[in-house]
């Protein structure tokens, strides 16, 4: 075991080095972890907008319809003049101004034509005025073409819309429907492994890649599979450590959350498999032969790219199509496929675990594929 | 206890070794002997099976030398012409290591790093890291590395290059130490003075091919020259250089800067004889001296060109 043992003991003069990574990474996740975690997706607020009504017509239903929108919204009292409508929604006075035009009542019941309406530019609560608005005039449309009367189809109208239901969320994520905070970290743990794992192997295993260095070792009576299995076991024990710093945040962080989530055994297979998936990477990059000055860039592009990719910093929600079928060629995305089962399913469906087994198998490839090409790079590659 | 034969080794058109052919035998120093890049480090390189080669056999003790002949390089400890060793790693830990690449038992191992050490002479050293040392303690440093197994073999390439004199010659006598300990030594340099003074056979190598071979006198013997006799402050001319050039033995002269050189093949009062010539023809000189064949007029002779060049 001497080749573990010099792993070993180069590890231990790095030391410094290795606490210094793991130290700032480790800081970045739980910043991330605690950003990203505060905010409360579950909750929505209807906005109350300040509007202005013109109505041109003093009809029953004209007046129906402002009466229906000041339920939601102030209606401000605003004379009927263009120049001062812009004047209020320049200066934000009001942000939606609809004008009902002379006539309503016989014109816009009878076909879908849209009321003229005047709204600051790209605001997205004035799509929720359209939106009411459209509701309003599509009940009384629908009434008025079944036979019943204005005054009988704007009395349905406003009982109709009155009518809240009860919306009740189903807690699939045992978090009240939010995801708990320890599955950010493990959304973010595939950065950290990715990039601890091959900084550090990267630099301990440029001292074993010394040509002068290697060629003595190649003369001895150590074989080169002994000696590889040997540097696999050293990587093992850092990739073990590395893990379990990585997994013991959570615990420390959000103890109560973690310990009891009922996902558990999950999480630490799947950040385990990912340890196993950073360590043959590292493997596989110490395998060429590299200087102390490209390590910095090779790391990076590989744990950033990945990361970028797979839906590390980003959910994989919002990520484009292209971007999806691209990386499902990467260990981390089949990572980021569990981790989002779990955190959204407090607990898993027998198709559910079916598809978690198979994204385990996946990665638990990628990992032995990286293996076997850097097995066969250190083979062919001269002395 | 080596044989190579006829090995062929070529990088693309390059021919860097042309059948090569050596035997040595067991308890010699043989020198390798050639100007850089004659083939020294590549026949090395292909005998340690660190290097594949085109054509032709290697034996080590018997056996044919194979990457994966491990039976043979536990007998073997390798000096490489570079310093291989860890930085990361104090004096005793990198004997340790590679010593540990040969002898697993741990009780064995202290004993024969501890002895390394010393051999080395680098006690007062054991806990320093390899950037804290001088050029000379590295390379020192670097021989204890391959020797701390005890190995039958021992090959040196270069193991002077860039070595202050004074520990040059530690380097040199541990080496003729570890020789009269039993272990088989094959020493390459292009420092003729060294292979000389060690060496019990020689090769002398160039083009990747071995051009001679015996012990320093059987080579000198193999040239024309017996003796080089030097004389300064000669006013000559071309009628003295023709009169010097019909006495006995006498087969080459220089004259330049009034320095007259005279390579005489061997023979009886060479020295007295060329000197009662010019004091017969009334010519005075200044200093007069007389040198016995060295490998450097071996090696111009044979290849018609410096060792270092």
């Amino acid at each position: 075991m001497t080749v573990f043992k010099g792993f070993l003991t180069i590890t231990k003069r790095n030391l410094g080095m290795m606490f210094l990574y793991i130290a700032v990474f480790l800081t970045i996740s739980i910043f991330v972890s605690k950003t990203l975690g505060d905010s409360d997706p579950s909750g929505f607020t209807a906005k109350r907008l300040n509007i202005a009504v013109i109505d041109r017509d003093e009809s029953l239903l004209s007046k129906g319809l402002k009466n229906h929108l000041r339920q939601f919204h102030h209606v401000k009292d605003v004379p009927d003049d263009a120049a001062v409508l812009q004047d209020k929604l320049f200066y934000r006075d009001i942000y939606y101004a609809v004008i009902i035009p002379e006539n309503f009542e016989q014109n816009y019941t009878k076909n879908t034509e849209k009321l003229p309406v005047i709204k600051v530019p790209g605001s997205t609560s004035g799509h929720y005025v359209d939106q009411q608005i459209n509701t309003f005039l599509n009940n009384i449309r629908t009434l008025t073409a079944g036979g019943f009367s204005a005054s009988e189809a704007l009395e349905y109208t406003e009982e109709s819309l009155s009518f809240r239901p009860n919306v009740r969320l189903i807690d699939q994520t045992g978090h009240n429907g939010n995801m708990a905070k320890h599955a950010y970290m493990f959304q973010y743990i595939p950065y950290i492994i990715l990039s601890i794992l091959c900084y550090i192997l990267s630099y301990i295993m440029l001292s074993f890649g010394n040509k002068d260095v290697k060629n003595r070792i190649l003369c001895s009576c150590t074989s080169t599979r002994s000696m590889n299995l040997q540097l696999i076991l050293g990587h093992i024990v850092i990739g073990l450590g590395i893990f379990l710093i990585c997994v013991s945040m959570p615990a420390i962080l959000y103890p109560k959350d973690f310990l009891t989530d009922p996902n558990l055994p999950y999480y630490l297979i799947n950040s385990f498999l990912m340890m196993l998936v950073a360590l043959s990477i590292a493997f596989l990059i110490s395998s060429f032969p590299l200087r102390e000055e490209t390590i910095n860039g090779i790391v990076n592009v590989v744990s950033l790219g990945m990361s970028f990719i797979c839906g590390v910093f980003v959910s994989m929600d919002i990520l484009g199509k292209g971007v999806k079928t691209l990386a499902r060629f990467l260990p981390v995305y089949w990572y980021e496929i569990v981790n989002n089962l779990l955190a959204r399913n407090h607990s898993l469906s027998a198709s559910q675990t079916n598809e978690l087994w198979q994204c385990y198998g996946i990665q638990l490839l990628f990992a032995l594929s990286f293996l076997a090409v850097a097995m066969v790079i250190r083979r062919k590659r001269p002395s | 206890m080596i044989h190579i034969e006829n090995l062929v080794k070529r990088y693309g058109s390059f021919v860097a070794l042309d059948h090569l052919n050596l035997q040595i035998q067991e308890g010699e120093i043989f020198g390798l002997l050639g100007p850089n890049g004659s083939g020294k480090t590549t026949a090395i390189c292909c005998l340690l099976a660190l290097l594949k080669y085109d054509k032709g056999q290697i034996t080590i003790f018997g056996k044919e030398m194979q990457p994966d002949r491990y039976d043979i390089k536990k007998d073997i400890g390798v000096v490489m012409q570079n310093v291989a060793v860890f930085e990361q790693m104090s004096v005793w830990e990198n004997i340790d290591y590679f010593c540990g690449l040969y002898v697993k038992d741990k009780a064995k191992r202290r004993e024969l790093v501890e002895e390394a050490i010393r051999f080395t002479d680098l006690e007062e050293y054991r806990k320093a890291r390899p950037k804290k040392l001088s050029g000379g303690l590295l390379r020192r440093l670097n021989i204890a590395c391959g020797i701390a197994h005890k190995p039958r073999l021992i090959i040196l390439d270069e193991p002077t290059v860039a070595v202050d004199p004074q520990s040059r010659n530690k380097i040199l006598e541990g080496i003729q130490e570890l020789n009269r300990q039993g272990s088989t030594i094959i020493y390459t340099s292009h420092y003729m003075e060294e292979v000389e003074q060690i060496c019990s056979r020689i090769a002398i190598i160039d083009h990747g091919r071995v051009l001679a071979t015996g012990t320093t006198e059987e080579l000198k013997n193999m040239i024309k020259t017996g003796e080089t006799i030097t004389i300064e402050a000669v006013a000559a001319d071309e009628h003295l250089l023709e009169k010097l050039q019909t006495l006995p033995h006498v087969f080459d002269i220089s004259y330049e800067k009034q320095v007259l050189k005279i390579r005489l093949s061997s023979g009886r009062h060479n020295l007295v004889r060329i000197l009662n010539f010019l004091t017969e023809q009334d010519i005075s000189f200044g200093r007069v001296f007389s040198e016995l064949p060295t490998l450097n007029d071996v090696f111009l002779e044979i290849t018609g060109k410096k060792l270092r060049d």
